[in-house]
């Protein structure tokens, strides 16, 4: 088991290399020029060239790779852990992401778990009777949920619960204007309230994600539960449940076996899922106006902020490896023949 | 006056969407009798096995009758007092042993959790009695047995975690369905002696189905024959071998009874195979495994040499060197005065008109977008419809094949129409692997007599590789064993399976099971079996590789190295100690192969 987890973990980290070379080398062939962007077109070029001083983009790219990767001596860089600072708001990049990833983080988990939690025992039920009610009932509503795109869902549930019913709160960021916010902590709104026991800020926070939770569950649910569904028919057909009803297990067992041969597989392919939602979490974010690492990367991005991107681009994809190896290891802990 | 019956089946039927798999099935299991149920693939003896627990496959549906078990008619219990009776009075083995248990989960966890649900037992106490069943069924080590995956353990080891599973509760009666399909030859004699054994130790009777006549001669009191969902009236094992009641029966016994094909009236050598020998190394580890080790063969032209062997023995390998379809590590393979393992890829490729093979599989073995037309016309010179209607006619295949896709084919004409192929270039020489492992038992009588009727005509040498002793007897006019990559015995058909000398092609012999109930083994005193199983072939003995399970092992065979040596009767073998008795004294022929 160790041994798996090492050999994980070296590949994980072989893929963060990569794909940080990647990453500084494309966006540096871009036909775009910050520099520009940052000093305005109407610049002198004076301006322009001590802008571009300071950017140091006037090096090498070789040597500013050497920079970026804190090479080079005297300046810090990936190798200290340091992401460098951002040209637009000149704050080190690292604190910026600190703030906008746990709302991401926050806002995805808390949807993966509820809609996990909700899409087992409806699988299991549409298994249990293929072409059943439960069954027809459900794929109606994956096709139905999985037919719009997340933002439209999200568009027509603030409309109707917030702008209708007043059930929610207006969709403007994580939590009220006129509640204070807890210092911040884990950077999750939730816990850091409850760490700082303020429990008014705790169920600002919860209902301020409702919308947001809701859409992402409404949407997720789909897929999972037809992930499961298929799992549980297969055991459900498998040799190994029938040789159980012929050797007369209770049901009761019978299904707790079912599910634990269900569920195994169906691991791999949520982390596949997280890694997926977390890139595209700036759909959501934007809809709800949460200060999220999408919105963080668009920022970035649609600025040329050069050091914002590559940093963004890496966490991200630090944050699905690592979810990607979690899964991976209680699949293993399930499924003995994947350790061995 | 005969006793009561224990199960008493009346009327049984099962249904499939409107077709009817199992028609009003009559059917009585004496107390304590082994009765043996037979009949072709898709007959419904797993339909019916399932019924007789109340069960289906979907979209199976039970359509009536009555399944009465010591007097109480199960079918019409409420479907929990119905649960508790399975595992409990009727117990079920089923093929494919790691396919029926749970892959996450231990097996002595899943033998304590049939029987915490019969018997008021804890989880620790179900756990102990578990490794205690298991080790009255003859696994070593049963304690670290039962912490084992199934992924983890032999097909053998896994039927006999079944066998605890059904027999655990003490069921009366017991329904093994095909319980040896895909077991080696000694594993499946040792695994049916356990549960004849076990079976009369819980005084349970057992319902045996299956379709090698060869269990049913050996191990069973009375059969019955199913045949198209019907069972016909149940007789005895001499009646039934003596006048088989049915056209299917009669068909699968005809070959006994007909002559063995002649072997040819010359020997000229087609193939000499000397010192050959291949080696793979593992990926990973760096181990070297050694499939083939130093195999001297020789080939007469128009015979047939059988190779047998348990799985692993390498008996494949050979045949796939022999084409250099797998380059051999070592040794030479000189084919009509040529050796092939020096041949250039351009002189290989017209040698290989010469050789052909056919594979186990014919249907992973063609083209499944080609027609049978197409296939037959790539093997030949040019397409020649005339030759390919002429191949058709050989192998007994209808015209109108031609213009057919495999898929559209049973599994028996798929391989008359890789036979087709094979002959299509009139090799001298075919090395036929497995080719009727994946058939039913009729589709295989057909193979056999196409085969010997091929030979016949054409005067083709076989290289018939194969683990099923049945039909190679049917086949061979010389036989060679192989055990770890190595040949241990080679002689003529008489000779290996009358009265093998070496050890271990004794014990192969002693546990085919002939379809003839003269000499069952039921009725046999044990006899000296091998202990353990087969070491792996990476870490092999530096002398005899059996030493370590053979009866007779002495200290010098687990040092010395043993060589093939050459008997004045013909035939070869690699145990000194065995051919220095036989120098000794005259070969005696002793039928069955009982220890001299």
């Amino acid at each position: 088991m160790t041994g798996f987890v090492a050999r994980r973990l070296a590949t994980a980290l072989l893929q963060l290399v990569g794909l940080a070379l990647v990453v500084f080398f494309a966006i540096r062939l871009l036909p775009a020029d910050p520099v520009a962007r940052l000093v305005g077109q109407n610049a002198s070029r004076e301006a322009y060239l001590a802008s571009q001083h300071a950017l140091g983009l006037d090096r090498p790219v070789l040597t500013q790779f050497g920079a970026y990767l804190g090479a080079l001596p005297g300046a810090s860089g990936l190798l200290q852990g340091d992401f460098g600072t951002s040209w637009v708001t000149g704050e080190p990049v690292a604190k910026e992401i600190g703030r906008a990833l746990p709302v991401t983080l926050e806002l995805i988990t808390i949807s993966f778990v509820l809609a996990f939690i909700l899409s087992v025992p409806l699988g299991m039920l549409c298994a249990l009777k293929p072409g059943g009610a439960a069954d027809n009932a459900t794929f109606g509503y994956s096709l139905f949920a999985g037919s719009q795109p997340e933002f439209w869902w999200g568009l027509l549930f603030i409309y109707f619960f917030f702008a209708i019913m007043g059930w929610a709160p207006a969709p403007l960021g994580r939590l009220d204007p006129l509640s204070t916010a807890p210092p911040a902590v884990t950077g999750l709104i939730t816990i850091d309230s409850l760490l700082a026991g303020n429990m008014a800020a705790f169920s600002d926070g919860l209902h301020h994600l409702m919308l947001p939770v809701l859409t992402k569950v409404f949407v997720l649910s789909g897929p999972i539960v037809k992930m499961v569904r298929q799992n549980m028919v297969r055991v459900l057909g498998s040799d190994y449940v029938l040789f159980a009803r012929a050797s007369g297990l209770p049901p009761g067992r019978i299904a707790r076996m079912a599910l634990k041969n269900a569920l195994a597989p169906a691991l791999t392919l949520l982390g596949v899922l997280y890694g997926y939602i977390l890139g595209g979490a700036v759909l959501i974010e934007t809809v709800f106006s949460l200060p999220g690492i999408g919105s963080y990367a668009v920022r970035s991005v649609l600025a040329f902020d050069y050091p914002a991107i590559q940093a963004v681009v890496l966490v991200i994809a630090a944050v699905s490896l690592f979810v990607y190896l979690a899964l991976d290891i209680v699949h293993a802990l399930l499924d003995p023949r994947l350790a061995s | 006056m005969p006793a009561e019956p224990l199960l008493s089946v009346r009327g049984l039927s099962v249904g499939f969407h409107g077709a009817i798999a199992v028609d009003a099935v009559d059917l009585d299991v004496m107390p304590g009798e082994i009765l043996g149920l037979t009949g072709d693939s898709g007959a419904g003896k797993s339909t019916l096995g399932l019924a007789l627990l109340g069960l289906t496959r979907p979209p199976g549906k039970l359509l009536g009758g009555h399944v009465t078990l010591e007097g109480e008619d199960l079918l019409a219990l409420p479907e929990d007092e119905l649960r508790k009776r399975r595992g409990s009075r009727i117990g079920l083995i089923v093929q494919n042993p790691r396919g029926a248990l749970s892959p996450l989960h231990t097996v002595g966890g899943q033998i304590g959790g049939v029987l915490r649900a019969h018997l008021p037992l804890g989880r620790k106490g179900a756990w102990q009695r578990a490794v205690e069943l298991l080790r009255g069924l003859g696994l070593n080590d049963p304690a670290r047995r039962a912490e084992a995956y199934p992924h983890e353990i032999s097909g053998g080891m896994a039927q006999r975690v079944l066998i605890a599973m059904a027999l655990g509760a003490g069921p009366r009666l017991l329904v093994a369905d095909e319980p040896t399909s895909g077991l080696d030859v000694t594993i499946q004699a040792q695994f049916l002696d356990e549960l004849a054994r076990a079976a009369r130790a819980a005084q349970s009777a057992v319902l045996l189905m299956t379709q090698d006549l060869g269990i049913i001669a050996n191990y069973c009191d009375r059969v019955a024959v199913m045949q198209q969902g019907r069972v016909l009236a149940p007789m005895s094992v001499r009646d039934f071998f003596a006048a088989p009641p049915d056209e299917y029966s009669r068909t699968l016994l005809s070959l006994r009874r007909e002559a063995p094909p002649a072997p040819p009236a010359q020997e000229t050598p087609l193939l000499v195979a000397k010192d050959l020998s291949k080696r793979f190394t593992l990926r990973g580890s760096g181990k070297v495994l050694q499939a083939v080790d130093r195999v001297e063969l020789t080939l007469h032209r128009g015979e047939t040499l059988g190779l047998v062997g348990e799985s692993g023995s390498g008996k494949t390998t050979v045949g796939r060197c022999l084409l250099r379809l797998v380059e051999p590590s070592g040794g030479s393979i000189e084919f009509e005065g040529q050796d092939l393992v020096t041949l250039k890829p351009a002189e290989l490729r017209r040698l290989r008109k010469r050789v052909q093979i056919v594979f186990q599989d014919p249907f992973d073995a063609l083209d499944p977008r080609w027609t049978a037309a197409e296939i037959l016309g790539e093997a030949l010179e040019k397409r020649d419809p005339a030759r390919i209607a002429e191949l058709l006619a050989l192998v007994d295949l209808p015209a109108t094949t031609a213009a057919q896709h495999p898929r559209s084919l049973s599994a028996g004409a798929q391989q008359r129409l890789s036979i087709a192929r094979a002959i299509a270039a009139e090799p001298m020489l075919i090395v036929l692997d497995e080719p009727t492992s994946a058939l039913t038992p009729l589709a295989r009588v057909g193979i056999v007599r196409l085969l010997r009727r091929l030979q016949e005509k054409l005067g083709t040498a076989y290289l018939f590789i194969s683990h099923d002793l049945n039909t190679v007897e049917q086949l061979s006019h010389r036989v060679a064993v192989m055990y770890l990559g190595q040949i241990v015995e080679q002689g003529s058909r008489v000779q290996i399976f009358e009265a093998p000398r070496h050890p271990y092609a004794r014990a192969l012999l002693a546990a085919h099971l002939a379809p003839d109930p003269a000499r069952r083994r039921i009725d046999r005193a044990p006899e000296a079996a091998l202990a353990g199983e087969i070491p792996s072939p990476v870490d092999l003995p530096r002398g005899c590789y059996l030493a370590g399970r053979c009866p007779q092992a002495q200290e010098a065979c687990r040092t010395t190295p043993q060589r093939l040596i050459a008997l004045p009767d013909g035939r070869a073998l690699r145990c000194a100690p065995e051919a220095a008795r036989a120098m000794n004294t005259e070969p005696t022929l002793i039928a069955g192969g009982v220890l001299t």
